[in-house]
């Protein structure tokens, strides 16, 4: 039954899509990314059960590398915002919109 | 085996030198402009051996026990080794003023830029989406993180915040693309999709083009085409100059690499279902942009904006490769490097002119520019006339090419666009050069300063205006239609 597989990814796929768009701290920002990787993770596990084919397995390890890497990434960026502005809410951040630098 | 490891090579020089350069991080004898140096150096090396592959032809699978058909040491990802390593040297020669005047490049700063070189590297010579996908984010994480690299001013991690955040969702839409690939093809190995595509003419390959889609939506985004487009000119604004220089020329370069591979290898018979969106796209992108270019003070951000401009041109051409159109895939190759020698030489005065103060430039300090520092007026003249496509410039070439293709292939309305918008162009171009000679002011003429960026500069200068007149004067130097013949022979390589 593949088809459920596929259903649950493409709703932790857009529960992580919204949080991404919708939320404002930037730690729930970056769950919701890793909520939609790992979304794409269980998608290609079940193509690769579905076909029998174990190249969709490699690749679901090779993406939980990447995602690994981006959070090192994303954790230290949030460490380094936090420091010197003491917040991490996404829109305290304009010093480069384009009213204060027309 | 060991005619392998030879092919592959210029790639492991670039990774081993960067993981040297991390491990030399905290060695006091090394000075900025010494890391510089050896970086520079190693680039050099690599791009030697490069050279003498682009001699040999390669065009065979490299370590197929261990990577299948999934790498490929082929002319047309030599080529593109080739710009990138030549672009990220120029790029480290211009800024070696820059470097000296701030304190915060450390031996991290040259590792990072070298292992962003060697993901880009590895995207050219990537046969198969997830090793394309690794090596796309292998690029972009060197590049976000280099673009927060100047922690002490709030501006520049702002810009990293900005970047990841998009950068990261854009990935993951790129990896649900292969995922349906997948889905519908069994592999993800670019020959093997096209075959799959070939053996089963009547079905509806729903899945191959929905993810070809969410595939080109990535890339661009990742170029900075207009609905993807709200960080460009902010992150090119808050990042370090050197840095900002990468992402408008090499980077890109890196991204249009992949494009070509994918799409003219690999879509080709499902064309028709985005062909439609992509010329859209290319109208808001050229509209858009040049909007955004227009409203600007600030001179980095005016390069910012004119960047996305200069996307739009280069997606002509793509939408043209649609059309099957034969000119279009090396235009954009011939576009990509008279882009790069424009963009890099304006921004190369700018950092250049801000080793000396702190500060952002705007238009307003460029007010008399041109009697106080005249010679590099001239350039900067020279390097707007390019960005502008005016004729006897490579600027002017390149727009040429990427026309003669739209029209060729039918696509009338989007050429006619496309020059106008270059009119519209001329107008923040031109600006700059009034300011800078039909202001007097009252400052003395200062001595033209002669070190490595002033150098590269002018020799830049240069190859702009020679690639416009003709290369052909000169003789051993490929000319425009050399350099034409040159990327058409790679683009054959291409098409098996």
């Amino acid at each position: 039954m593949p088809e459920y597989y596929l259903a649950l990814a493409a709703l932790l796929f857009c529960i992580g899509l919204v949080g991404a768009v919708s939320r404002r701290n930037l730690f729930v920002i970056y769950m919701s990314i890793e909520l939609m990787l790992n979304a794409i993770n269980l998608m290609l596990a079940t193509f690769a059960r579905a076909q029998n084919d174990h190249g969709g397995t490699v690749m679901a390890l090779l993406l939980i590398a990447v995602i690994a890497s981006e959070a090192a990434v994303f954790l230290s960026m949030i460490i380094t915002l936090f420091r010197t502005n003491r917040t991490i809410d996404a829109d305290f951040f304009t010093n480069l919109s384009q009213e204060q630098n027309p | 085996m060991l005619y392998d490891l030879f092919l592959v090579l210029p790639m492991a020089i670039v990774v081993i030198g960067a993981i040297v350069l991390m491990l030399l991080r905290f060695s006091p004898w090394l000075s900025v402009i010494n890391r510089n140096f050896i970086t520079i150096v190693i680039l050099g090396i690599s791009l030697c051996i490069d050279v003498l592959h682009y001699a040999a032809a390669p065009d065979t699978f490299v370590f197929v026990d261990i990577f299948g058909h999934g790498f490929v040491v082929d002319t047309f990802a030599t080529l593109f080794d080739m710009m990138f390593l030549g672009g990220a040297m120029l790029t480290l020669l211009i800024n070696n003023e820059y470097f000296k005047s701030r304190n915060y490049f450390d031996g991290d700063f040259f590792a990072l830029l070298l292992f962003g070189v060697f993901g880009m590297m590895i995207l050219a010579h990537a046969n198969e989406l997830i090793s394309a996908f690794v090596a796309l984010e292998i690029a972009s994480l060197s590049i976000y993180v280099l673009v927060g690299y100047n922690t002490a001013n709030p501006k520049s991690p702002e810009a990293m915040m900005k970047y990841i955040v998009l950068g990261s969702l854009m990935g993951a839409l790129f990896m649900l693309g292969v995922a349906l690939v997948y889905g519908e093809t069994g592999s993800t190995i670019i020959g093997d999709i096209y075959q799959h595509i070939a053996s089963h003419p009547h079905t509806n390959h729903t899945l191959i083009a929905v993810g070809g889609l969410l595939m080109i939506v990535t890339i661009l985004f990742k170029i900075g085409a207009v609905p993807f487009h709200a960080w460009v000119i902010d992150v090119y604004h808050g990042a370090p100059l050197p840095v900002a220089m990468v992402m408008a020329s090499t980077f890109k370069i890196a991204l249009f690499a992949i494009t070509l591979r994918i799409y003219l290898i690999d879509f080709e018979p499902v064309y028709a279902v985005w062909s439609q969106s992509l010329q859209i796209i290319t109208a808001l992108t050229l509209i858009g942009g040049s909007f955004l270019a227009l409203i600007q003070d600030n001179i980095k951000r005016m390069l910012a904006g004119s960047s996305i401009v200069h996307a739009g041109y280069m997606m002509i051409a793509l939408c043209s490769i649609g059309a099957g159109d034969k000119l279009a895939a090396s235009a954009i190759m011939f576009y990509l490097i008279s882009y790069f020698l424009s963009s890099v030489g304006a921004f190369g005065i700018l950092s250049f002119l801000t080793a000396k103060e702190h500060k952002h430039l705007t238009f307003e300090d460029f007010r008399g520019f041109g009697f106080r520092h005249p010679y590099l007026a001239v350039m900067m003249t020279i390097f707007m006339l390019s960005l502008a496509g005016f004729p006897s410039t490579i600027g002017f070439m390149g727009k040429f090419y990427i026309f003669v293709s739209a029209i060729e292939s039918g696509h009338v309305y989007i050429a006619l666009l496309g020059v106008f918008v270059a009119f519209v162009s001329i107008f923040y171009y031109f600006r700059l050069i009034a300011m800078m000679y039909f202001n007097k002011d009252e400052g003395k003429e200062q001595e033209f300063a002669f070190d490595t960026s002033t150098t590269l500069i002018f020799l830049m200068a240069l190859l702009t205006v020679t690639g416009g007149i003709g290369m052909g004067l000169i003789p051993y130097l490929p000319s425009a239609d050399g350099f034409m013949d040159i990327a058409r022979e790679a683009i054959g390589s291409l098409v098996r």
